[in-house]
């Protein structure tokens, strides 16, 4: 018997008694991406705002391009350090420069995405509040109750709990399809019509709007990788998981989005959408199966809305947390409060934002949900698809400076066409910002917003220069995350 | 890093396993027992005297680490986590140093101290010697070492001052500044952990 010899043993056997399989993880990455918020809210507000019929055929192509994107990224993940955060990817990829300036767009992304949500829930919870005690307050009230809850949780480090998870989880799925049959017998006068699937619905003016919502809803897809050292069979769990996580997610909400073009016909979804906005699916449930059934998926859609709020200031935290270990960030931000183990200082910068956030849009009386939800929602959907952009990227160069025995497909072939559909998509939702924002085409806050990714691109490389001539012992650490305390050595 | 009066936690629960699973390999090494290879890419624990002189904990942890050498340090450190600090509690209080823990109103209480004074002995220690700045003994720079990875050192130590404990980690041999750094790296994992 050799010394090294690899044997399962009593510390595998213990240790993987605690290790996920295929469908918890999936649980994990659905519910980041809270398929009934999606579906009450984003998709009516991206029927309202870009006036494209062609949103569930939008659902189906981000999935197929989502799918070739995961080829690369999970064969990837199976050779990098702190393998759950984008930046990782671009860092071990193309370089630790390029990896800073990766986590900043990250941060920028995630953080929208986040702050975007406390723009919904007032709309999630009114009609509920309404319904109960005849009155309900300003929409911004109720955005700080979600606020100092989310805060809270975070700073105690409470994660949504695995069991009430899949329970909120599976009932919100269940909520959706039964919505979604009720639509469909229910039809317009007109007969059922499969306009939304058709390509030709989608690519008229306001399509990249469409998909730069769309892609939001997929956003939580990308969290599976971050389970690969807590999943039973590396290899298999993650990649599995993530595939099925896609095509669960693109089918639910193309068929979803679709359902909801059904009762009004693909003529009048824009008008209804736009009078009725996220009520709009529980109004056709309502009519269509009683007020009980309505009044159950209107619980849900707030639930569905804590939760991925919870979940995405987590998210955001860990990775603020990640980078303070790095010292990429100031050291405080990674440094741990040591009675919960939340990542502390990222938690409260989070919570501050959103604070911000909240006051600011409340003072000037703008629209939470097209102003706040939507813009927000739009903006983090560019710098995620800038990220998926860079990670297809990363990849390709990443197994070309290491060789290994994947196949071409995994390594270069579906990471180069992911890529390039990926690059098509971001120019499309550049060119219909305006859309997006509700501003006239000449303005010049659709190129200042997107144009902060840029800036923020530009200071990344910026202080990746600095650390690098001044702390190259950090430099030396950028991008293990967790790992930079132990010198990467693994 | 507990109450020296109640007993109760001031870390939580993850981290402070972490951290005694740490100080548990900390101890073999300080003993003789253990030594760590330090060429990259292997942090593998040997053990080097098979014998832990009648300290059960420490002997099944090194029939562990006989058993199966190949496992990583890290790897260690998550798998001692895990029941380490029930057994810490049981030792201690087989050796008479803390009370069992006693249920009132149906709410479990922690283990008490059964000398108060002997309980705050170490982290006293600690403070008296970041006051004084005498360098102290090893053990209790690896000691303040641990308490600085699991994140526990602001709220253990008076005064805390990161150069200070810089400094203690500093004089440490090899093996017991990487048992530190992994020690930290594991804690950084758990927070990063969704679960």
């Amino acid at each position: 018997m050799s010394l090294t010899e690899q044997r399962p043993g009593a510390v595998s056997a213990a240790l993987a008694k605690d290790r996920l399989g295929v469908p918890s993880v999936v649980f994990f990455v659905i519910s980041a991406a809270a398929p009934l918020m999606v579906v009450a809210g984003s998709v009516p507000t991206a029927y309202t705002v870009t006036g494209v019929i062609g949103v569930p055929f939008a659902f189906l192509m981000l999935g197929a391009i989502f799918t070739l994107f995961a080829v690369g990224y999970v064969t990837m993940a199976r050779y990098v350090v702190n393998a759950g955060a984008f930046y990782a990817y671009a860092a071990q990829g193309l370089g630790r420069t390029q990896g800073v300036a990766t986590a900043w767009v990250a941060l920028l992304a995630y953080n929208a995405l986040q702050l975007g949500l406390y723009g919904i829930i007032g709309s999630a919870a009114e009609p509920l509040l309404l319904d109960w005690f005849g009155a309900s307050p300003p929409w911004w009230v109720i955005a700080l109750v979600a606020w100092a809850l989310t805060g809270l949780l975070g700073l105690l480090r409470v994660d949504v709990n695995g069991k009430i998870l899949s329970v909120l989880l599976v009932s919100e799925i269940a909520v959706v399809l039964v919505f979604d049959l009720g639509d469909l017998f229910h039809a317009a006068p007109s007969g059922v019509s499969f306009e939304g699937f058709n390509p030709g619905a989608l690519f008229v003016p306001g399509v990249g709007a469409a998909l730069a919502t769309v892609v939001a809803g997929f956003a939580g897809i990308e969290s599976s990788v971050v389970f690969a050292e807590e999943s039973k069979d590396r290899d298999r769990t993650v990649p599995v998981a993530t595939y099925v996580g896609i095509a669960i997610i693109a089918l639910l909400y193309a068929v979803s989005a679709w359902a909801q073009t059904v009762p009004a016909g693909p003529d009048g979804i824009v008008k209804a959408a736009s009078e009725q906005g996220t009520e709009l699916i529980f109004n056709q449930a309502a009519a269509h199966m009683g007020s009980a059934v309505s009044t159950i998926g209107s619980v849900l859609f707030v639930t569905s809305s804590m939760a991925c709020m919870i979940a995405f200031h987590n998210t955001t935290a860990r990775y603020i947390f990640a980078l303070g270990r790095e010292n990429v960030l100031p050291p405080v931000f990674g440094r741990t409060s040591a009675r919960t183990a939340a990542p502390m200082a990222g938690s409260v910068l989070q919570t501050a934002l959103g604070l911000i956030v909240i006051v600011v849009y409340a003072a000037f009386d703008l629209d939470p949900v097209t102003k706040l939800f939507f813009t927000f929602g739009a903006f983090g959907g560019l710098g995620l698809l800038t990220l998926l952009t860079v990670t297809s990227i990363s990849v390709i160069v990443f197994f070309a400076r290491n060789p290994t025995g994947e196949t071409a497909w995994r390594t270069r072939v579906a990471p180069a066409l992911a890529a390039v559909a990926l690059c098509v998509i971001i120019g499309m939702t550049l060119i219909n910002f305006d859309t997006v924002l509700g501003v006239a085409p000449d303005s010049v806050i659709r190129w200042i917003l997107p144009g902060i990714f840029p800036v923020a691109i530009a200071l990344g490389v910026a202080w990746a220069r600095v650390l690098k001539a001044t702390r190259p012992e950090v430099y030396a650490n950028i991008g293990l995350g967790a790992h930079a305390a132990g010198g990467g050595a693994r | 890093m507990h109450d020296n009066v109640t007993g109760r936690p001031r870390l939580h629960p993850r981290l402070a396993s972490l951290g005694l699973a740490g100080a548990v390999i900390g101890e073999l090494m300080l003993a003789g027992r253990v030594t760590l290879d330090l060429a990259p890419g292997r942090d593998r624990l040997y053990v080097t005297a098979r014998d832990a002189a009648g300290d059960p904990l420490a002997q099944s942890v090194l029939d562990h680490l006989v058993a199966e050498p190949h496992h990583p340090l890290i790897t260690w450190l998550h798998f001692f986590a895990r029941t380490i600090y029930a057994d810490v509690t049981a030792v201690m209080i087989a050796a008479k140093l803390l009370n069992p823990p006693s249920r009132h109103l149906l709410k479990q209480q922690p283990a008490t101290p059964v000398n108060t004074n002997t309980a705050a002995w170490p982290l006293a220690r600690l403070n008296l010697a970041a006051e004084r700045r005498t360098p102290p003994a090893v053990r209790d720079c690896v000691l303040i070492g641990l308490f600085v990875a699991t994140g526990g050192a602001e709220r253990a130590l008076r005064e805390h001052d990161p150069a200070f404990a810089a400094a203690a980690i500093a004089v440490l041999p090899a093996p017991l500044r990487r048992l530190i750094a992994q020690t930290e790296v594991a804690v950084g994992e758990a927070v990063i952990s969704r679960r």
